[in-house]
């Protein structure tokens, strides 16, 4: 037989030439998914490269000062490292507050097991609106947590503790720490419970088993939730316009008000298309770090 | 014997933490005297009399939109899920993940790139997306179609394909299969994908923002734009009905499919 009789053999498993008919089943979805979602996206990225024409008009050469201006200009810098900071005082934040919960859901024999998890996921099926509007009479200078802390005599003067970036900072903890609760779940219930046991049975005290064992053990996945959480924290919109109060210049917020108020779309559009690449970026990196074949609860 | 007890006293602070500004919602939403202030003074229902109409008009377009856009997402979800898990045609994985790949864009960035293309098709066509029902609906398709072929791909990893096979040997037609033992076969994964995409249409700000506006305003819109100007002590009843509503539904949800499971879905 010669190699190109064998190359007429037909060859089930390599795709046949004649197109597959589950082709265009899968074609209308393909369809819908390039006209709201690919061309949108496009525009956007096209509009990055001009520049704007008075407000609401978009020049028509191609120009890459956008992109500059974001390398160069100190406000453009000094956005990029608020809204980094941002992202890094709420990740970690979540890993401080969401670890014990997630040590505990991983390895409580407790009955109460399934009503902490409960617990854990029942912020998310509220209305993230409603849950950040919770915050105003809580944090505010007359709110339950000043009064709380004047009344236990922490504090002499009321705290500001919304309308600023400090408020930003607790409900975006607040909306990621389930994420987080639940990444961590997964990674600390794939360790097996004997190590630490063993741990302790040598001789190593709860902290040093945690260090030397536990945490070793569980960084690829630790590390693949605190990408994660860190791209939602810099992604999101919501949290930072109600509870910043219009004062908290991040790159979300810079984007929305180029594109309601001071109507300088390109600009708007470099930022948009730089959190996209951000986004992008982060979460390829989480998928690559995260151990094979780990799924979230 | 401590540590437990640390560990005990440090869950109870974080649950605290987590379920704070949803129950002081409620709290403070009959509180008569001032509405930031805490504890509350007097007690009263006149915010829940006072709840202006376009909260009403808000809600009932949130329910049309998230209601077409469940639907939707799963008309859409499911042959493209079956196409991805079935089909042997080239570019198969890449397309799965192209097709999964909006749920990993900022909401805001696909918001402002929708508001910006609605412009560019006006320019164009002279038919307006932004600020109608369709408009929202194509927004929130973007995240729901996603979350149907996710939902669904995973409930298919367990089809058992002798189900058909044995379906078309006893006579059935291809479409009498599908609708009949593959359709039923799916059901759970596709309630799932649909209350998914539902719950999260009702939820987005950033698209709603920037797609609707008039008339089609979406409840949270409704509430952010509020907010942004004044806070009064209807909004704080308006989320205090929303928080009621959602425990209602939370309850109905962990009966019929189960928390854990439904969320199994998401990630």
């Amino acid at each position: 037989m010669s190699t190109t009789d064998l190359e007429r053999l037909p060859r089930p498993d390599r795709p046949r030439r004649h197109a597959d008919p589950w082709l265009w089943i899968l074609l209308p979805t393909l369809a819908v998914f390039g006209l709201i979602f690919a061309a949108p996206l496009a525009d956007l990225i096209l509009l990055s490269f001009h520049h704007m024409a008075g407000p609401a008009q978009v020049d028509a050469a191609f120009t890459l000062a956008n992109y500059r201006a974001f390398v160069t200009d100190p406000f453009y810098l000094e956005m990029l490292l608020r809204t980094c900071g941002l992202g890094m005082l709420v990740t970690l934040g979540c890993l401080v507050v969401g670890y014990p919960v997630a040590y505990f859901l991983a390895r409580t024999p407790s009955r109460w097991r399934g009503f902490a998890l409960f617990l854990v996921i029942s912020p998310l099926l509220v209305s993230a609106i409603v849950r950040n509007i919770g915050w105003f009479p809580l944090l505010s200078q007359s709110g339950a947590v000043n009064w709380l802390l004047l009344k236990l005599g922490l504090i002499a003067a009321p705290l500001s503790l919304i309308n600023n970036f400090t408020g930003v900072v607790i409900g975006l903890i607040h909306a990621l720490l389930p994420f987080m609760i639940l990444t961590l779940t997964t990674v600390i219930q794939r360790i097996e419970g004997d190590l630490e046991e063993a741990a302790a049975n040598l001789g190593a005290g709860p902290l040093q088993a945690f260090w030397r064992v536990l945490l070793p053990l569980s960084l690829p996945g630790v590390v693949s939730g605190l990408l994660l959480v860190f791209a939602m924290a810099i992604s999101a919109y919501t949290t930072p316009a109600i509870l910043g109060g219009n004062r908290v210049l991040v790159m979300a917020t810079y984007i929305a008000q180029q594109f309601r108020s001071v109507l300088n779309y390109p600009a708007g559009g470099t930022a948009a298309a730089l959190l996209l690449l951000f986004a992008i970026v982060l979460t390829v990196l989480a998928l690559q770090v995260r151990p094979a074949g780990e799924r979230t609860p | 014997m401590i540590r437990w007890l640390a560990l005990r006293a440090t869950l109870f602070l974080v649950f605290a933490f987590l379920l704070a500004p949803v129950c002081i919602v409620v709290i403070v939403s009959f509180n008569g005297g001032p509405i930031l202030s805490f504890p509350p003074t007097s007690f009263t229902t006149q915010w829940y009399a006072l709840i202006k109409p376009s909260f009403y008009s808000a809600l009932y377009v949130s329910l049309i939109v998230a209601t077409c856009t469940a639907l939707l997402s799963v008309a859409f979800g499911l042959p493209a899920a079956l196409a991805l898990s079935r089909g042997r045609f080239f570019g198969r994985d890449a397309l799965n993940a192209i097709l999964l790949s909006p749920l990993v864009v900022p909401a805001l960035v696909t918001g402002v790139a929708l508001y910006q293309y609605s412009l560019s098709f006006w320019d164009l066509t002279h038919i307006a997306l932004g600020g109608t029902l369709i408009g929202l609906i194509v927004g929130h398709l973007t995240f729901g179609v996603p979350f149907g072929i996710r939902a669904i791909l995973a409930g298919h990893a367990n089809f058992e394909p002798a189900l058909e096979e044995a379906a078309l040997n006893l006579g059935a037609t291809p479409l009498q299969t599908f609708w009949r033992v593959t359709v039923p076969i799916l059901r759970p994964s596709i309630v799932a994908g649909g209350i998914f995409a539902f719950v999260m249409s009702l939820d987005d700000v950033p698209i709603a923002l920037f797609m609707g506006g008039g008339d089609a305003t979406t409840l949270p819109v409704q509430i952010f734009t509020t907010v942004e100007f004044d806070f009064g002590g209807d909004v704080m009843a308006v989320a205090a009905l929303i928080v009621g509503a959602s425990a209602v539904l939370m309850l109905l949800l962990d009966r019929l499919i189960g928390l854990e499971q439904l969320f199994g879905a998401r990630q």
